[in-house]
């Protein structure tokens, strides 16, 4: 029988993040003033290409994913409640794939915002395919947030905790940076790239090595006491 | 219950403590003791399992579930109600409980009134309620209470120390660290004291007194 034990730790952390919104709210506005900031590099009538759209995208998304995932983690650091699970029956991974959950929920919603803000401020009109789209968002999200929950345990007890994850994070996300970028560019109309099918390769390799390094190594860097 | 035999533990190259053996029965409480720094609080995270003990062997037929832990941090999420807060570790525990059990729950350690208010508002005495609260809730077979008392107004206390003993008089094994070792000895059945890293007493509450006397004596 599955066990779904871990969604109550995705309901609890779903109500923290919106009883004051902070968690959200923060990702959403950084992702958003990006979007903002890079329409305004482009000379007035002259058109974003959709692979600088795409990579102005995932990179608003990347941003998010750091806050997100450092709001998720220092919940738990709040009266020590890590040390409550730590001491709980409840299986570490569950930690990981709740925390990953909530992650890809918060992260489709500030993406919610993000992308008319493509479509507004970087002139992106020659989209196709609204269901690949999505299915490409899902799938690097996918890869996005295996790392993130992952990274996240990592950066905690630690004083440097929000550059941390940054440091440790980018480095690993190009190939699916990268993956995203080439697929995003191609759904928004701009590149022709005949890789598609490669590069969507890439991003299930990533997002599958994680999870499986994810539930092999999270209880041993969750439990560091 | 639990048994540790010759229990030795490092920190890095430090000794914290070396050679504590104790035995933990059912409905026993076994008071923890020692000057600051003895090494109790790393005791108490080997017995819980937190930590590995550097050398011998911690033995006991509990499953996580039957343990409960109370401590100096409550546990609590300060952005949850205190209803909430129980109701996410009865989901994390596998209780099955309703609203009415946790109310009633939260009647027994006066905090009724405040059960839909988030624990965020809470002083630290009602921040320690709800955390007892969460700990009977679980009706563990093995307490674990580290320093529980601490911050607490003399109310408070004394429900803490009304709730540790029914939890004993119900079969729980009680293993308790405490500053306050006068206070808390009438409510003792076995106390392990650690002095210069080592076990210098165990045993008895009676003979713990008898122990302690003649140390006096002797300085």
């Amino acid at each position: 029988m599955l066990n779904i034990r871990f969604l109550c730790l995705t309901v609890k952390d779903l109500k923290l993040i919106f009883s004051d919104g902070s968690g959200i709210i923060q990702p959403v506005l950084l992702g958003l003033i990006l979007v903002f900031v890079f329409s305004l590099s482009t000379p007035i009538g002259e058109e974003v290409t959709a692979q600088a759209a795409a990579s102005i995208f995932w990179l608003a998304t990347s941003f998010a994913l750091i806050l997100v995932f450092n709001t998720l983690y220092s919940m738990e650091e709040t009266n020590q409640a890590r040390t409550g699970l730590l001491l709980s029956p409840m299986p570490l991974q569950h930690v990981w794939v709740s925390k990953a959950l909530t992650g890809m929920l918060l992260l489709l919603l500030a993406q919610l915002f993000f992308f008319p803000a493509i479509i507004v401020f970087l002139g992106q009109e020659n989209m196709a395919g609204w269901w690949t789209l999505l299915g490409v968002i899902l799938l690097v999200d996918w890869g996005l947030v295996a790392v993130g929950s992952l990274l996240g345990a990592v950066s905690q007890g630690h004083a440097a905790r929000d550059s941390l994850l940054s440091v440790v994070i980018f480095p690993l996300l190009i190939p699916l940076l990268l993956a995203g970028i080439r697929m995003g560019a191609h759904l928004l109309g701009g590149a022709d790239d005949e890789n598609l099918g490669a590069w969507g390769g890439i991003a299930f390799s990533f997002g599958a090595v994680f999870t499986g390094a994810a539930i092999v190594l999270f209880p041993f860097i969750y439990n560091e006491y | 219950m639990l048994r540790l035999d010759r229990v030795t533990h490092f920190f890095d190259q430090r000794l914290v403590f070396k050679d504590i053996s104790l035995l933990i029965e059912p409905g026993r409480v076994t008071l923890l003791a020692g000057p600051n720094g003895a090494g109790k609080t790393t005791l108490m995270n080997i017995i819980s399992g937190l930590i590995k003990p550097s050398a011998g062997l911690v033995e006991h037929r509990l499953s996580r579930d039957r343990m409960a832990f109370l401590g100096h941090s409550t546990f609590v999420y300060p952005g949850l109600s205190a209803l909430d807060n129980l109701r996410f570790w009865a989901k994390v525990y596998c209780r099955r409980l309703n609203d009415d059990d946790i109310m009633q729950l939260l009647r027994l350690v006066g905090l009724k009134a405040f059960a839909y208010e988030k624990a965020g508002y809470f002083s630290r005495g009602m921040s320690q309620r709800l955390s007892l609260a969460r700990v009977l809730m679980l009706k563990p077979d093995l307490l674990l209470l580290d320093e529980p008392g601490t911050g607490l107004d003399s109310d408070s206390r004394k429900l803490l120390r009304s709730k540790i003993k029914d939890c004993a008089r119900a079969g729980a094994a009680v293993i308790w660290v405490s500053h306050t070792l006068e206070e808390d000895l009438d409510l003792t059945d076995r106390i392990l004291f650690l002095e210069n890293k080592k076990q210098a007493f165990y045993g008895t509450t009676q003979a713990f007194r008898s122990w302690r006397q003649g140390k006096d004596v002797e300085h």
